[in-house]
């Protein structure tokens, strides 16, 4: 096994599902964590001058996507074969659909009336519209609770990740989803993600 | 070989990448047109999840552009001959995909002011910055492919988001030379060469 150490700011963001996978296989791995105060200073270093940064064996990797897609393939959380790789994908596709209409209202709207209304839109229409989703992905996977094959994926541990971020926002926002709530619940029933989800702040 | 069949509009937009990997990898597919005009009609129900594209494979229906484009790219030896240049791959793709979001911002912004500021910091900063990484991994990688020595979705990734900009903004390129030449390079390979060759001009 390579020396990996994960380089991301001390936040959750776009470097919590690298850190979900790794506690999820066991796998030992350095949490580098950057302030506003030591990020310059490392930023020169990286691929694309952004965070996350896997280093493997001493080289270093951009790209959120990319880093969590290495992971996946080589932890075991990418299905068996191509067309279950396919599906996990999908599911991340449908997430990076999410992502900007979040990144929208907590980041880049400056209107205050505007932020309010995209955010109440995104957390009633958007989320019914991805958490349907969500649930139409696990409902055609069959009974396994899983969203590809019969075990964790990637594709659960990205759906988990995003949906706490709205939870944060509105705790009962998963309550009339039965089906993804279970699946929830199969995510925090893996041991090294149910020890880690304790002991993180 | 499966049967495929690829569903898009009748434009580049987000299918035309998952095109070029079937393409350069000589792999036929039905490539399905849906015009405009005619969505949603009774198009929208076919769908996965309301959108497109999405690939038939064996007539079953998988939706998701980069999921699709991964894919064949992982079938038909595209994806480089390692995790780690799959990883370096992955790379390049992710860099493509927060370009084409920046495009994308300054394409459809409704507001005429913000939309020529958008289009503005898209090719004075968005585009340069991109190019400048691009450059920065050929120049290291030196073989004029993205990763490793081949062909890789990296290359066609980064060819198919640079159409409209490397039409609208031809003189930014002048900079990046490893950038121009890879281009060149992608489009003259003989398959893809021969697509070119026919494909008819869109906007976007």
């Amino acid at each position: 096994m390579p020396t990996y150490r994960l380089h991301y700011f001390d936040a959750r963001g776009r470097g919590e599902v690298a850190r979900l996978m790794f506690n999820a296989a066991g796998q030992k791995f350095d949490d580098v964590r950057y302030t506003k105060d030591t990020w310059p200073d490392f930023k020169p270093k990286t691929p694309f001058g952004q965070l996350p940064v896997l280093e493997v064996d001493g080289k270093l990797f951009g790209q959120s996507g990319a880093i969590f897609n290495y992971l996946a393939r080589e932890l075991g959380f990418y299905g068996n074969g191509n067309l279950e790789a396919l599906q996990v994908d999908v599911v991340i596709g449908l997430v990076n659909d999410l992502i900007p209409l979040m990144l929208k209202v907590f980041f880049q709207e400056q209107d205050e009336t505007k932020k309010k209304e995209l955010l109440e839109k995104l957390l009633t229409e958007d989320a019914k519209k991805f958490f349907n989703y969500f649930e139409k992905v696990l409902k055609e996977n069959g009974s396994s609770g899983y969203f590809v094959g019969k075990g964790l994926t990637m594709a659960d541990i990205v759906v988990y990740d995003i949906v706490d971020t709205l939870i944060t926002n509105k705790a009962t926002i998963v309550d009339p989803f039965p089906v993804l709530k279970a699946n929830r619940q199969k995510v925090e029933s893996n041991p090294g993600i149910a020890a880690y989800l304790k002991s993180r702040k | 070989m499966p049967s495929y069949k690829f569903n898009y509009f009748d434009l580049r937009g987000k299918g035309e990448t998952c095109r070029l990997c079937f393409i350069a990898a000589g792999v036929p597919f039905e490539d399905h047109r849906i015009d405009r005009a005619a969505w949603p009609g009774e198009y929208k129900a076919e769908t996965p999840f309301g959108q497109l594209p999405y690939l038939e494979i064996d007539g079953k229906k998988f939706a998701q552009s980069g999921a699709i484009a991964s894919y064949i790219s992982r079938e038909y030896g595209l994806y480089g001959t390692s995790s780690l240049e799959a990883l370096s791959i992955d790379g390049v793709v992710g860099l493509a995909a927060d370009y084409f979001t920046n495009w994308a911002k300054s394409y459809f912004e409704a507001d005429a002011s913000k939309k020529t500021e958008l289009q503005s910091k898209l090719k004075n900063t968005d585009l340069p910055s991109f190019l400048a990484n691009l450059e920065k991994i050929l120049t290291a990688n030196g073989s004029g492919y993205f990763v490793g020595n081949q062909l890789t979705l990296a290359d066609l990734s980064v060819y198919d988001v640079l159409e409209n900009s490397y039409r609208d903004h031809p003189s930014v390129y002048k900079s990046y030379p490893n950038v121009l030449e890879n281009r060149k390079a992608i489009a003259a390979l003989p398959r893809i060469a021969e697509y070119l060759s026919k494909r008819k001009a869109t906007e976007i």
